[in-house]
């Protein structure tokens, strides 16, 4: 007895030991052991651009802070966590990782003393990037980005919920390993757009559905979740796949590549979280690299069960709104005296400039929750080449009551052949405190 | 003109929408080369060399000087701005000047040629509807509009339609002002 107890100690020993070897292990890189090269000028400008693919500034920021001094708060369902500094600072950023341990934590969510990133860091996207963009990412942050000291704020989850060495065996679960490898029966620009789509640009950390451990449901056009629309931060990221209600059927490639470019086109506006996204990154592509992503999404395959019925545009509507009728309709009143001014009476919009309502995503979604943000709190600035934007949605937080702003939006997802159906006044008040920041309850950026 | 195609019309029944060359066009040139348009503002043609995103309002007032159309809030919220195009109450801080080109627009400095606006004008100095006066070209826009649309509105049809604000509080002056004039056309 006293054998078979010993040796399942030991047994228990060594899964111990190895257990903690696997969860605190540093993984390989390629550049393990390659002495510091000279960093040359064309590389960091080539890293600055892989910084714009990937949009490092977005999360590695506040808009108080210096760029990628880090300190923005993230939510988890546990607690906040903030993310870190990454500026060449040798105490309090990363100024003393070689490139192997770069290459450590971007692709792999490793830091050099062996500690799991929370996935918040997106890089079950970034391990698909290539060895020349994490080199040239590297010189960037090395020689490109001005040191900041600033210490990284501590996470406010309690232990032992704060364990993090778990992440290692989540990795194993959700994370693919190795680099984007090129489809050999697709053509160069498919490739490329998939690369950029699928590791830097990491599109699928808003669009793609998660699952019930926060882990994206595809990573690539294999599986039809890939890109098919999630809800997050009180927002609806639509579908970039080729579905005609909620996702691209309708755009061409050109209006994909003037959307992020531009930050519009005659299908809508950049808002909500993509105005970052926009502001920060895409605009900054390349015309070669845009082509390349409205490539690749535009051969994602729409899913009609999902989407619904094709929408066309209805007119009858219009008759709703004439003065006659709408006296005695609130929703169509109140769009009329708040919404038609600049939405067109026929909900078509002024295109470019201002966004139409009919036949748009967040008009024909089920989801209701971008139709009630934007409305309860207006739209954020584009900034395009450096010029702020002409036109912007005000908020109606405080012009308008739960019950008007209900009103109002279900008229316009019911109008105009839209079927992104009703909105309730409980739904309206909910997302009205949960993006109220001086509210008990507001949404804080998801560990996403 | 590549805008001369661009035209958003307010009328749900008449709607063309820009095609995708004119908007690419457009949104290639805007913030970099000025485009030249042709406006018809109180039936005179204007020449302007603008953005073709340029708020109508800043064309009017700051370029062309026709300063009885205010500034009120710049985001479609007071109706300080408004003018007529093709004869509906459109407010010009929000309205694109591509999307106008080949409409005909009226701003309160010719509305009294329209007959429907000379009565309205009468009418607000019948009932000394303006205190301050700001907002209330746009109130003459809004009424005249209103007036074409139905020409004998009753009292819930004037709240529905009469949105612009008034920081003077002369919402009573203007919904007698309009009452009185759905009457006169009424008789006449």
């Amino acid at each position: 007895m006293k054998k078979a107890l010993a040796i399942l100690l030991v047994v228990l020993v060594i899964a111990a030991a190895i257990v903690a070897w696997f969860v605190t292990r540093l993984p390989s890189s390629p550049f393990d052991g390659q002495p510091r090269a000279e960093i040359s000028n064309d590389l960091v400008a080539r890293g600055e651009y892989v910084a714009r693919l990937a949009d490092c500034v977005a999360c590695h920021s506040t808009p108080d802070s210096a760029p990628f001094a880090g300190g923005l708060e993230m939510a988890t369902p546990l607690g906040s966590i903030f993310t870190t500094n990454i500026t060449p600072d040798p105490q309090t950023g990363i100024g003393n990782y070689t490139l192997a341990d770069f290459d450590r934590a971007v692709r792999q969510g490793v830091t050099p003393d062996g500690a799991r990133l929370y996935p918040a860091m997106p890089y079950p996207s970034y391990v698909k990037l290539s060895d020349e963009d994490v080199r040239a990412l590297y010189a960037f942050f090395m020689k490109g980005v001005e040191p900041v000291r600033m210490a990284n704020r501590a996470n406010t989850i309690e232990w032992p919920l704060n364990t993090r060495w778990p992440l290692a065996f989540w990795n194993v679960a959700f994370v693919e390993s190795g680099r984007y490898e090129p489809e050999s029966d697709k053509d160069d620009l498919w490739n490329r757009g998939a690369y950029l789509v699928q590791a830097a640009g990491h599109c699928g950390s808003c669009h793609t559905p998660r699952g019930p451990v926060m882990q994206e449901k595809a990573l690539d056009e294999t599986n039809g979740n890939y890109l098919s629309g999630a809800l997050l931060d009180g927002w609806y990221a639509p579908s970039l796949r080729n579905d005609h209600n909620t996702g691209l059927g309708r755009w061409s490639e050109d209006e994909v590549v003037q959307f992020l470019k531009k930050g519009r086109n005659a299908h809508g506006v950049v808002f909500g979280s993509m105005t970052d996204a926009f502001n920060n990154s895409t605009q900054f592509m390349n015309d070669d690299d845009l082509a390349a992503i409205a490539h690749y999404l535009k051969s994602l395959p729409g899913d009609r069960e999902r989407d619904g019925t094709p929408w066309q545009y209805d007119a009858a509507s219009n008759e709703k709104l004439a003065l006659s009728n709408r006296t005695d309709n609130p929703g169509a009143r109140i769009f009329m005296a708040k919404c038609g001014a600049c939405h067109a009476a026929d909900g078509r919009g002024k295109t470019p400039w201002i966004p139409p309502l009919a036949g748009t995503t967040s008009s024909l979604a089920p989801q209701n929750a971008s139709s009630v943000n934007v409305t309860l709190n207006g739209s954020g600035r584009v900034v395009t080449d450096g010029v702020p934007d002409s036109y912007r949605m005000p908020p109606f937080r405080e012009q308008l009551s739960d019950k008007e702003i209900a009103a109002v939006l279900t008229f316009v997802r019911t109008s105009w052949g839209n079927t992104g159906g009703p909105v309730t006044s409980q739904e309206v008040r909910d997302l009205r405190e949960r993006t109220d920041p001086a509210s008990s309850n507001p949404i804080v950026l998801q560990m996403r | 003109m590549i805008v001369q195609d661009a035209k958003g019309s307010r009328h749900a029944t008449t709607t063309s929408r820009p095609d995708f060359q004119i908007i690419a066009k457009t949104l290639d040139q805007a913030k970099h080369e000025e485009l030249a348009m042709e406006l018809t503002i109180n039936d005179t043609s204007y020449e302007v060399q603008s953005d073709g995103e340029t708020p109508l309002l800043w064309v009017i007032r700051d370029e062309l000087g026709l300063t009885g159309t205010k500034f009120g809030c710049g985001l479609a919220q007071c109706g300080a701005c408004s003018v007529l195009v093709d004869g509906v109450v459109t407010r010009s801080c929000v309205t694109p000047l591509a999307s106008v080109v080949g409409g005909r627009i009226t701003t309160i400095e010719a509305i009294e040629e329209d007959e429907i606006g000379k009565r309205v004008v009468e009418a607000w100095v019948d009932h000394q509807v303006p205190q301050c006066g700001y907002c209330q070209s746009g109130q003459v826009m809004a009424a005249t509009s209103l007036l074409k649309e139905n020409a004998n509105p009753n009292d819930d049809e004037i709240a529905a339609a009469m949105t612009n604000l008034c920081r003077c509080g002369t919402y009573n002056a203007i919904s007698a002002a309009i009452r009185d004039l759905a009457g006169e056309t009424k008789e006449g």
